[in-house]
This record gives structure tokens, sequence and C-alpha cells, in this order.
């Protein structure tokens, strides 16, 4: 059997000090993954079926006012509350440390949406459709998922074996930088970055051991595959 | 022709790939027993290089293109402009070209103006249409045949400057709310040069942003938030400061430092009062102050009546934020002061962009690393602006305009105000070249559908946002999906249809003419070098020498801001409104992606809102979620209010873009359109209103606003919880 060990860990930065809030990654991400296009009512049901979102904090009064973003999708935790919960293991653990999602595993219990502590997956309580010609647009690297399944960010799974193909092609490994989710790949003050955690040279890797960096809700103890930077800095120079 | 032998024939020099991992992948050919169909492999993708003209930023942008069909926008990484970057406008390209309400024929109109009926009709008998409407006008008087348009640059400004002097008419109206030839005049008259400014933003260790929403629309959205992100972090140890000043905290101030919530129409003084402190304190550059003609001594005489706690009051702030901006501003070395369309718009627009600019000027922020640079922007001028567009509608009205070409959605963007949409009523005639049928199209008698981005031959000279003269290249990246042309091989057709008397004549097709035009820019002449320049998707040119550089015109002569002037008793309607462009604006509300992404600083989705401060909420009894009445003296809205910590308790705002009657199953009747309110308070000898200086008064209505928010009131107040 083959060993199930990979020699990469997928993991992501977000610099919240770079992050403006432009919400290029959101439509990125909703392009390249064939994410449903909901409408107002569903949306005020609270299903809409974003796989990133950008979080608006206020803090404090005018005029002393300010605002944080926070850019929030699948963490891809280590020890991810949704993966043991699922009663037919469509929500599980890959090699790479990403949390997977068998779409076709998929029966619609909701517990690992119900379980996961960031709220990032999301449920096809309705049937989508793309009125024609729009669904000429859905990528056919990606499942188009039908109603009564459940939903999140991949890390854009599609393009990292695409990557891999090639550069077991080739002969090497993936090289930093190579392969990109939707959301990094378009941000445009590149507060999103990509890479392998696993190499300790990588952009990630290095950004990781910031002093400025935190996880999500990391008290408890889901070990987030994203760091997060701090942002704010000096309030005045 | 079938779509897949036309794309061979179009672009297949140009599929040269820039694969994931940008290696060619030409020496790796995989022979096939039996070949797939036309050179398309299946499960892989090509990717052409096009470009962008949602806005005026023209960023450089890959298509992916799987079997035939589009399927994915991303930033080209040649273009200097975005570098490989996208906004959410850009991305949603896609859904433009695939949406399901495009107007796939021409259509006549067959019930009443504006009633929607109309019938299919060929492009034959479309055309036979205009050029007879046209032949008439041109017996009748010449002068009876206006073109309206956005502003165009490039090689489709060039054709419709000619095609219109082939006609013999001056109206040509470019108009747009944001006026970038009235930014353009405001440049020249303070330096001298029309070209719009270049923030050396990822330079600069302090950004002072008057009113510049630049993360947002301001000139180049990307490629400043590209620069934005290496200011903060790109630097190991300098991380840039950024403060705004503006009534009201727009998404980019969001991410400024601190906030100074300066009364509207007050930040030119603010900025004088700030000039005032750096001379009296002599933090000032002396040298920029005698290489631009400025004596300090008498600068600082001229600015006497500015002093800090008199402005400070005017404009509702701390005297103390005024000095501390001063002295950081003048302190930090480079710094810039960038000054934008909110402050451009008001009744003191003129001197309030001067104040800011001297502002530079004492820091000596012209022309160097970190400062300000002239942007190598179009060459070709836009013409009309708002002073065409008052004389036009008053040709309108007079019954004196015969015919009219309809570029766009001026229906929809224009304020009601100026009475441009009832004067176009007057019009016997009025052609449309919308691709949906938009609020203009809905008034036109016949619509010739313009293709879509993605399936458009063009050339796109980036606004701003480069320093280098550019020019992104439009070609189609799929075969055309239904029945529609080019808008400029439209206008070449007719040209030559009556006889040649319109001009432009010579060449057939427009991509003739745009490689005509691209070769008087220095572009390649043989196919090779045509086809690398496919492959590229941007022409880079060379940067100016000297020339090319900012000097302080008009010496030391001190800019005067009044105060501002607005219209609306000040009893009746207390508050200041604000209009602010959003991604639904420029054709962005009839895509359901962007109608589904939530505004960040509201989270709303799919509607327009009324932004007000918690504490005049209170006092007018308006809670999250209700349906107001927003009124002023010249019109008035019913919207959903939402409840905004960051906007000064006198001042409201509205987003643009929504509230179009037609538009797309996905725009129809969405929001409100709040530019009926605005008043076109154009004074004698004014060349642009104050779109920023309304006065509005509001009135809670209901409480069912049917307002929809993606995040929760509530927990936008805990970031404790998360420690952000």
């Amino acid at each position: 059997m083959k060993k199930l060990t990979s020699p990469y860990k997928w993991g992501m930065i977000i610099d919240l000090d770079r992050c403006t809030g432009c919400g290029a990654c959101v439509v990125a991400c909703q392009a390249e993954n064939n994410v449903a296009i909901c409408e107002k009512k569903e949306i005020s049901e609270g299903r809409n079926m974003h796989w990133l979102r950008i979080e608006r904090f206020w803090v404090g009064d005018y005029p002393d006012v300010r605002v944080r973003f926070l850019p929030v999708l699948c963490q891809h935790c280590h020890d991810a509350p949704c993966e043991p919960v699922c009663p037919v293991y469509a929500s599980y653990h890959n090699p790479d440390g990403l949390n997977g999602q068998v779409y076709n595993r998929c029966v619609g219990t909701r517990y690992c949406g119900n379980n996961c502590p960031y709220a990032v997956r999301v449920f096809n309580f309705y049937d989508h459709t793309w009125p024609k010609p729009l669904d000429n647009q859905l990528s056919p690297d990606v499942t188009v998922r039908p109603r009564g399944v459940m939903e999140k960010c991949t890390f854009c799974v599609q393009r990292i074996r695409r990557a891999k193909e090639d550069a077991r092609g080739a002969g090497r490994m993936i090289a930093d930088g190579e392969v990109q989710p939707a959301c990094a790949q378009t941000c445009p003050s590149e507060a999103i970055v990509f890479g392998n955690m696993a190499d300790p040279q990588s952009r990630v890797a290095r950004l990781s051991r910031s002093p400025r960096g935190f996880r999500l809700l990391e008290h408890l103890g889901t070990h987030p595959s994203i760091v997060y930077l701090k942002g704010g800095g000096r309030e005045h120079v | 022709m079938k779509r897949r032998a036309f794309l061979k024939l179009s672009g297949m020099s140009a599929a040269t790939a820039l694969l994931a991992g940008c290696r060619s992948r030409n020496e790796k050919l995989i022979p096939y027993l039996v070949p797939p169909d036309e050179g398309i492999t299946p499960g892989r993708a090509n990717y052409y290089a096009s470009a962008c003209r949602s806005c005026a930023a023209g960023c450089g942008i890959l298509v992916r293109v799987s079997e035939g069909r589009a399927k994915k926008i991303e930033g080209n990484p040649s273009h200097p402009v975005n570098r490989g970057k996208l906004c959410a406008r850009g991305q949603a390209l896609v859904q433009e070209l695939y949406h399901p309400d495009r107007i796939v024929t021409p259509l006549k109109r067959s019930g009443a103006r504006g009633s929607g009926n109309f019938t299919k009709i060929s492009w034959d008998e479309a055309m036979r249409i205009l050029t007879a409407q046209l032949k008439g006008v041109q017996v009748r008087g010449r002068d009876r045949l206006a073109l309206v348009t956005p502003p165009f640059n490039g090689s489709l400004a060039e054709l419709t400057a000619e095609f219109m002097k082939g006609m013999g008419s001056p109206h040509h109206v470019t108009f747009d709310l944001q006026s970038p030839e009235w930014l353009a005049a405001a440049y020249r008259e303070n330096y001298g040069s029309a070209a719009l400014p270049y923030y050396d933003l990822s330079e600069t260790r302090y950004v002072l942003s008057f009113g510049a929403d630049f993360l947002e629309h301001h000139l180049s959205p990307v490629h400043y938030g590209y620069a934005f992100g290496q200011m903060r972090q790109g630097r190991d140890t300098v991380r840039g400061h950024f403060a705004y000043v503006g009534g009201r905290l727009s998404l980019t101030a969001a991410s400024a430092d601190r906030w100074v919530p300066a009364r509207p129409g007050t930040e030119g003084a603010v900025a004088l009062a700030m000039a005032r402190v750096i001379l009296q304190e002599k933090l000032h550059d002396e040298g920029s102050l005698s290489a631009n003609g400025i004596q300090a001594g008498s600068l600082l005489k001229g600015l006497a009546k500015y002093d800090v706690p008199r402005v400070a009051e005017f404009a509702g702030i701390q005297p103390q934020t005024i000095v501390e901006l001063a002295k950081d501003f003048a302190t930090t070395t480079p710094a810039l002061a960038m000054v934008g369309e909110k402050v451009a718009f008001q009744s003191n627009g003129r001197a309030s962009f001067r104040a800011v600019h001297l502002l530079n000027v004492l820091v000596g922020g012209l022309n160097r690393k970190g400062g300000i640079y002239p942007a190598a922007g179009p060459s070709t001028s836009a013409t009309g602006g708002y002073a065409g567009l008052a004389t036009l509608v008053e040709r309108m009205r007079a019954g004196q305009i015969e015919a009219a070409l309809i570029h766009g959605n001026p229906f929809h963007s224009i304020p009601v105000a100026t009475g441009f949409q009832e004067a176009l009523a007057k019009v016997p005639f009025v052609a449309s070249f919308s691709s949906i049928l938009n609020d203009s199209a809905m008034a036109a008698d016949l619509i010739l559908p313009d293709s879509s981005t993605l399936e458009s031959w063009g050339d796109v000279v980036p606004v701003s946002g480069t320093r280098e003269p550019v020019v992104g290249l439009m070609q189609p990246v799929v075969a055309p999906l239904h029945d529609t042309r080019q808008f400029g091989d439209v206008l070449l057709a007719t040209a030559a249809a009556l006889n040649g008397q319109a001009g432009a004549g010579q060449q057939k097709t427009y991509l003739d003419y745009l490689k005509g035009s691209l070769k008087k820019r220095g572009a390649a002449d043989s196919p090779a070098q045509w086809n690398e320049l496919l492959r590229q998707g941007v022409l880079l040119g060379k940067r100016g020498g000297e020339s090319a550089q900012y000097r302080w015109s008009g010496g030391g002569g001190t800019p005067d801001v009044e105060p501002p002037r607005f219209v609306g008793d000040q009893k009746q309607f207390p508050l200041f409104l604000e209009t602010y462009p959003s991604i639904k604006t420029n054709g962005g509300a009839a895509l359901p992606w962007l109608q589904q992404l939530p505004d960040t600083m509201t989270t709303v989705v799919w509607d327009s809102w009324v932004e007000i401060n918690p504490k005049t909420a209170a006092q007018l009894g308006i809670a999250i979620g209700d349906l107001v009445e927003v009124a002023s003296p010249q019109g008035s809205v019913r919207l959903p209010a939402i409840i905004y910590p960051g906007i000064r308790p006198d001042l409201v705002a509205i987003p643009l873009g929504q509230g179009q009657f037609a538009g797309g199953r996905y725009a129809k009747g969405v929001g409100v359109n709040p530019l009926v309110l605005l008043q076109a308070a154009a004074e004698a000898g004014a060349t642009h209103p104050a779109w920023q200086a309304t006065r509005v008064s509001v009135r809670r209505i209901s409480p069912e606003g049917n307002l929809v928010m993606h995040g929760h009131p509530q927990g936008s107040y805990r970031s404790e919880l998360v420690g952000v």
C-alpha cells in the first residue's frame, strides 16, 4: 500500500494589513469553483453559497471609529471538527493537509457544517441554475454540486492536482508560487499568499513566522492551515 | 463559420498558451492517432491575452478558454498596470459575455417608446434604416446629429471623432459623472500638464487622501491596490502611513490609520490650514518652492485667513488634528497628497484641488520617488464633457437634433436634472448600440447590438497607473455568440454607406482601422510581430524624458477656498448627500456575481441603501433595515437605511449604479438611482455642476425596507472574539 505521507502541507497567509476589502477574491473564487448564484431571498435565509466571505468589524464610535476586514474561508484545520462527525467519510483529510469534501459521498446530514466553528461550509438547500448561455462559464474542472450536498473551499484543489501532474511529468517538486488558488492569484494587494508550509524556505512558511501571525479561533485547538497577520500597526506616525 | 474554425483563424497563433507556471508548452505536443477537432485539446485550456475596458483603469487580462468557451478571467502578469491582479468587476467580464438577456440581433421598435416592444430585424435592414435616417439628417442640416458615448480612448476615440467630423456635427458628448476631462483640466491648471497623476504609492511613507478612493474607483484601483500592499508591508523596515480626509469612511478610508471626518466642501480649507502650519513651522521644502516659483513668505501671508482654530471649526474637526496632520505630512519623507472626485464636485472643487496639490509642492513631492508624477494617459482628450452635454440638451429641447446615436447607458447615468432624458424623447430618431436592453436601449428606435468585450477587437489605454505609455490590446477570445457587430465596424460601414462623405471611409473593418491606429503609435507591422503583440496583449512604450514632469503653474498665487454652497434650504433639508460609484456602476448591476457580492462595508446584497450615522438615525427614529424616504429639492427616493458608524452625523450617502427599470433580469428594478436627487447647480461660467453639493432630508416610512445583509449586524461589532 502506498504510504500516505506527502512532501506538501498546503497553507495560506492572509495579511490583514494589506487587505483592503475590495472583494476581488470573493468573485474570483465564485468564478473558479462554479459557486452558485444566489437570489436575494436565499441570502436573506442565511444560505449564501460563497466559499469565501469578507467579515467586516466596526471598532469604536464616531469619530474614532475603525474598520477591520477579515477574509474567512475554510481554514483546512489539521484537527478539523468537521471530519469526525461525517457518517459517510465525505469530509476527510488528505495527505497534503487539505480538508477535502467528496461530493458524491455526501448525504447531506449537515453535521460538518454544524460542527465548523468558522461557518465556512455551505449547503445546497436549492437546485441552482445557470440560465443559458450563462452555463457556458462553468469550469469543466470542477463538479457542479447538486441540491442536498455540502460544499466548501478546496484551496482550488483542481489547480493543485494540475500542478502536481505537471511537476511529476517533469520529475520535480512544485515550485514555490507555481500553484495559487483563484483568490490569491487575483488579490490586488497580495494580502493572500499560498504555498507549501512543509518547505521552510517557501514564502508562506517565512511569513508564517512573522510576529504578527495568529490563527483564527486558535484556542479551539483546530490547528488551521491559514495564518493571519495582524493589521493596524501604529495608530499615528 | 463554425465557432472552432473562427477561433483557429482569428487567434490560433495567439494560443501559445501562457499556461499556469508561465512556461511555453509548444515543445510538448502530444500526437493523437485521431487528431481532436481543430487543434483543441480536450481538458487543456488556452489562455488568450486581452484587455478590460470596464473602467478607465484599463487592466490587462488573460482569458482561460476551454473547448472554445471563456471560463475565467485572470490578470495579465506582463501588463504593468495590474501585474496579474484583477478586481471583481474584471472577473465578471465573462458574465457580460454569457448574459442570458443579451440582445442577440438588431431590433426595431414596434410599440411606443419605452414600452420595450421590439421586432427582430436583420443587419442589412438595420443598416438600411440607420443610413437612411442619417442621409436625411445630412440633407436637412449636418449639425442635427448627436453622438453620446462613454469617454473612449485609443482608436475608438479617434474613430468616433473622425466619424463626427465627417458627418459635420459638433455634438459628440462623452459624459461621465466622474468627468475625467474635468480632472484633466484641473491638472492642466495646476501643473501645466493635462496628464492625470501617477501616485508612487509603493515607495511612499505617508499617503494623505482628500476624498480620493484610490482602492475603489479613483483612477486605477487595481494598480493602487497593489501599490498599497507594497506601501504597507512590501518593505522590510517601513510601514507606510495612510490618513484620509473626508466625511464618509469609504472602503478606501477603512484601510487608513487615521480618518479625519471633515465636513463636505471644507477639505480644501483643511489643506490650506495644513499648508500654513507647515510654512509657519518652517517644515517646507525650500528647494521645491523656489523650483516651482513660489515665495514662501508671500504664500504664508496669503494664507493668513486659514488659521487652524477657524478652519477646524469650519470643518467640524479638532484643531489639534490639523496640526498633527500637517507636521506628520511634512516630516515624513517621502509623502504624497491626493485629491479625488468627492472633493472635486463640490462648488469650490477647483480651489480645493489646487489647495491639496499645493501640499505636494510644499513637501517637494512632485516628480520624486514616493511622490506624484504625471501618468502616461491617453493622448486623445475626451470631448464634450458637461458643457457639451448642456449644449446638446438645449438643442434637443429645441427640436434641432434629429438623430441621436447612443452607446453605453447615459439614460441611467446622467442626472435627470440636466434634462437629458426628457429632451431625448423629443429626438425623432434614436439608435442605441447597447448589448443589453438597458434603460437607454429602451428609449431607442433602433438597436444595433455591440459585441461584448470578449468578442471584440480594440485597444485600451490606461488612464493612470503607469508612467510608461501602455496600450492594452483587446482581441476576440471566443467566436461571437450572437448576431452582433462591433460599434466600430458599424460606424465604419455607416460612413462608407454615406458615400464616404462621413470620412473614416478608407478602412473596411474596425480591425484594419485598429491596426492602422496602432501602427501610428509604434506597433508592429509584420504579421509575426502582430501575432506576438496578440500573445502579449500589451504594447509598451518608452517613458517621456524631462517633458513628463509636473511643474506648479500660476506661481505663488494662493488658492482661495470659498465656503461651499449647497442646493436646498438648510432647515428643510438638514443633511448633506454624498453619492459614490460602486461596483454596480458601468454596467456592473447587470451581472449576478456583482449583485451577489456583499458590499464590504455594509454587507448588503442585491440592493441600494442609504448610510446614516447612528446618532442621526436615533434622532430620526430609524433602525437598521427601515424603509426611509430621502428627499432633495429635485426629487425623492425610497430605500432601506443602514446604520453606518463611519459617517458624519450631518451626512448621508447612497451608492450609484442601481435603480434601472430595464437592464436584464439581474438589474431590473433592483435598488434606486440616487441621481434623481441631484440638482444641476451649474452656475454661470461653471464647467461642471457640483454633483456632491445637494442637501436632503430623511424620513422614516416603514420597518419593511426588505434589506438583506450577508453579515450579521450584531456580529460586526465583536472583533475581540476573533482578535482582529
